[in-house]
């Protein structure tokens, strides 16, 4: 290829569950970072995890200093007669100078065009728009930039959506997977009464348990059984849609998604092909080891794929962080449905 | 081949030589390092809001010894008890101490840990994922878990970090990128 | 105050045309619901099977009196399922939507909200009004205090409750029907018309949890909000909503019908609907804000 025809590489979008991990995805070459404030507002709401509005304003100084946009989700969807704390987050947000918001909630989305136009709005995956004719209705009432795409589509899917929507789209592309459209999933919900919709927290922590029956370890939420490992074998993470259940017609096995990472890194010369504008990596719950190490080998993905060069390399080096041992390109391969 | 111990696990014999060695003397040291270290940088222990009041153990399998740790910020406690003793705890974390020590500096990831078995949890979860992230955030050093600095600190961790990565490979300790690339 | 309504919601199985056209012709001749929904929501693949059933069924609720409200599809993905969304979009009649994607070519004519669209407080609803929202029924796990909030604070869109059948939990790209029997969705064989009330799924323990119907799970258990009439007009709610099953509907709607007219107890409710052929045990924890699995007593 003409190098002057090179295409620009894709964004990478890294998680940053903590100030050390955000300074940790900076230093590992991340082109963007997300995170989000310790409450509610925010879909990664785990104990310890996140960010103060002090910590936000440092970490944004420090990314902007070496050149990184800081997005900052608040994706969860307001709770009735309590709409402001959702807005003093995209307030507080706005004044510690993110560069983007990731919103998914209309209210949410409303507050922020309306008050802070001069701010970039993605739309989080967790609004679940996944065609033209929804991210349309987004564009048009908000004035949304980019949106996150359900992890719901294949490749090819993609591309067609790329040539018939004018904004940018951001896919995930490592890390967990949700199995369930983003946003519209309830299971947990069910079982522990949190709702990851309202409260940002799927499989909330406070209601997982772990004990040793019978030399296999066993995994509960809510008192649910989700799953039981022998001795030697890999765990996963204790969500419902990665547990094993038996079905009326004697199935029994992971009936909605094996304990599997998403890993699209052999996926991203066909994605940046098909018109995607950034590649995001989940895990804003994991250690800045994690962050550090994933960064680092899909930065230098990107950059290869953007020479038009081969990946292979890149999967040796991620493997040993895979949820379960092993990954998965999920949805964007069409016979995982 | 079957693993006959743990990946990371100490020999035997460490135990053994670990196992008459007075603990009161540890627990007051690692007490005033933490209570050091809230002094120092208070938002590490703002972040645990709620669960610095719940004790949580942390047990190296390969020692006969468990820490018992209260993470209220100054007015944290360490105890080094029996793992029989540790029944106050709401939650408890089990791995090899070179595993623990990867965890405590943020060499190790706990979900990899989790996912490959070399660490296991019971009680209550969420107290002891809001130390791990906590910690992860924390940066923590030995030196400044000591609350060593400057040229005296930089050797320390030199030293500790060299120590540790030898142990780590010596014990055949589960692989990170950090612990594996020189 | 007005009565509360009842409202029958559409069927999320893969029921047969026959069955289907049976059970709309009793819902017309029996059921006391003053509205009807219809369309197939969870599975574009099912669609053209049963296309032909609605505009049949529609005419004769119609006729029996009743309000036809057509339900669109919960996840449009291929260009088919798209294509019919935006025409069933330009239509003139009133929609049910469950995918923002409906409201692109909806140009303000009037529509219901769904469950399965997320509507969670008062702003984002208010919003959708200006769209031509005219009535919503609520996320399923939104207790009903909050639901009230809600409601009174835009009080000119109906508010309607899901009150009876499993909770529809979640939807997704994957057919777990089909990856049950070790296939994918495109090779489904429409293998879930054989669990008329979706497939129970149950825990390594076996304990009842879930069901799935296609690309959707449900709970296993039969959410009832059995709740005094006049708690359900202080919270604003203008009609219940019930799901189809197999189990009796028309029985399930009289014994609803005689709790709304003041005529049974929520504990009575409960005690008849319990002596049906329910798909799973009671539950009715969402009511009150507690875990959607929960029982409580009311």
């Amino acid at each position: 290829m003409d190098a002057s025809l090179r295409p620009d590489p894709l964004e990478l979008v890294c998680p940053a569950g903590t100030p050390a991990a955000l300074r940790a995805a900076v230093d590992a070459g991340a082109h963007s970072v997300y995170c989000g404030f310790r409450d509610e507002t925010n879909a990664r709401n785990f104990p310890g995890l996140n960010f103060s509005p002090e910590e936000l304003e440092a970490g944004v100084a420090y990314a902007h200093a070496r050149g990184v946009k800081v997005l900052v989700a608040i994706n969860t969807f307001a709770r009735p007669g309590a709409v402001e704390v959702w807005r003093d987050s995209v307030d507080a947000a706005a004044i510690a100078g993110a560069d983007a918001l990731i919103l998914a909630d209309l209210a949410v989305l409303d507050h922020a065009a309306a008050h802070h136009p001069e701010l970039r709005l993605h739309l989080s995956v967790q609004a679940a728009a996944g065609t033209p004719e929804a991210i349309h209705f987004y564009t048009e009432t908000f004035g949304i930039k980019r949106v996150v795409l359900p992890r719901v589509l294949s490749v090819e899917e993609i591309a067609r959506l790329n040539r018939e929507v004018a904004i940018e789209t951001e896919v995930f592309v490592f890390g967990g997977l949700c199995v369930m459209a983003e946003g519209r999933c309830l299971l947990s919900s069910y079982a522990t009464g949190k709702s990851p919709n309202r409260v940002g927290v799927c499989s909330p922590p406070s209601h997982v348990t772990y004990g040793d029956e019978d030399g296999c370890l066993t995994a509960r939420l809510g008192g649910f059984t989700i799953d039981r490992y022998g001795a030697d074998e890999p765990a996963g993470y204790p969500t419902l849609c990665k547990g094993r259940f038996r079905t009326d017609n004697d199935y029994e096995d992971h009936l909605f998604g094996d304990p599997l990472s998403l890993n699209a890194a052999t996926l991203l010369s066909g994605l940046q092909a098909a018109g995607v504008k950034a590649v995001k990596i989940e895990g804003r719950q994991r250690g800045k080891a994690y962050t550090a190490q994933v960064v680092r080998a899909f930065r230098r993905a990107v950059e290869l794929v953007a020479q038009n060069r081969a990946t292979d390399d890149i999967q040796a080096l991620l493997a040993p962080l895979s949820e379960g041992g092993g990954d998965t390109t999920g949805a964007y391969q069409k016979t995982w449905r | 081949m079957p693993r006959a111990l743990p990946r990371g696990a100490l020999p035997a014999a460490i135990g053994t030589v670990v196992r008459p060695l007075p603990r009161l003397p540890l627990a007051i040291a690692l007490t005033l390092a933490i209570r050091g270290l809230a002094r120092r940088r208070p938002e590490l222990f703002e972040r645990l809001r709620s669960f610095s009041e719940r004790p949580v153990a942390v047990v190296p399998t390969d020692l006969p010894i468990a820490f018992l740790i209260v993470p209220a910020g100054a007015d944290a406690i360490v105890e080094v008890v029996h793992p029989d003793d540790a029944g106050d705890a709401v939650a408890t974390a089990r791995a090899p101490l070179l595993v623990l020590l990867g965890l405590l500096d943020g060499t190790y990831d706990g979900d990899a840990l989790f996912f490959s078995r070399d660490l296991s949890i019971d009680g209550e979860t969420d107290a002891v994922v809001a130390l791990r992230n906590a910690l992860d955030d924390a940066e923590l050093t030995p030196a400044e878990l000591i609350g060593v600095d400057g040229a005296l600190g930089r050797v320390f961790e030199r030293a500790v970090g060299d120590a540790l990565r030898v142990a780590w490979r010596l014990a055949g300790a589960p692989a990170t990128s950090m612990a594996t690339e020189s | 105050m007005a009565d509360i309504e009842l409202a029958l919601g559409p069927c999320f199985f893969n029921w047969p045309a026959e069955r289907l056209r049976d059970f709309y012709a009793r819902v017309a001749d029996e059921m006391p619901v003053e509205r009807v929904y219809l369309g197939e929501v969870v599975c574009g693949k099912r669609q053209p099977f049963n296309d032909a059933v609605w505009p049949v069924a529609r005419d004769r609720l119609e006729r029996a009196g009743k309000t036809v409200v057509a339900s669109l599809l919960a996840l449009p993905t291929t260009p088919r399922e798209r294509r019919l969304m935006r025409e069933m979009a330009a239509s003139v009649e009133t929609i049910e939507i469950n995918d923002m994607g409906a409201l692109a070519d909806r140009g303000g004519r009037p529509f219901v909200a769904g469950p399965l669209l997320n509507v969670y407080n008062e702003t984002a609803l208010a919003l959708l009004q200006e769209y031509g929202c005219v009535g919503w029924c609520p996320p399923v796990e939104v207790p009903l205090t909050e639901v009230a909030t809600i409601a009174h604070a835009v009080p000119e869109v109906e508010t309607e409750l899901f009150a009876f059948g499993r909770l529809p939990l979640a939807v997704s790209a994957r057919c777990y029907n089909a990856r049950a029997v070790g296939r994918a969705k495109d090779s489904c064989q429409y293998v879930c018309g054989e669990h008329a009330d979706g497939m129970g799924v149950r825990t390594l323990d076996d304990q009842d949890f879930f069901a799935v119907n296609g690309i959707q799970t449900l709970s296993h258990a039969v959410h009832v909000a059995a709740v005094a009439p006049e708690r359900l007009q202080a919270a604003g709610v203008r009609r219940l909503r019930l799901s189809p099953h197999t189990t009796d509907l028309v029985a399930v709607a009289q014994a609803f019908r005689a709790l709304l007219d003041g005529a049974s107890e929520p504990s009575e409710l409960l005690a008849t609907l319990e002596s049906l052929d329910l798909p799973g045990a009671p539950c009715n924890g969402y009511v009150e804000g507690e875990r959607g699995v929960a029982r409580l007593a009311v």
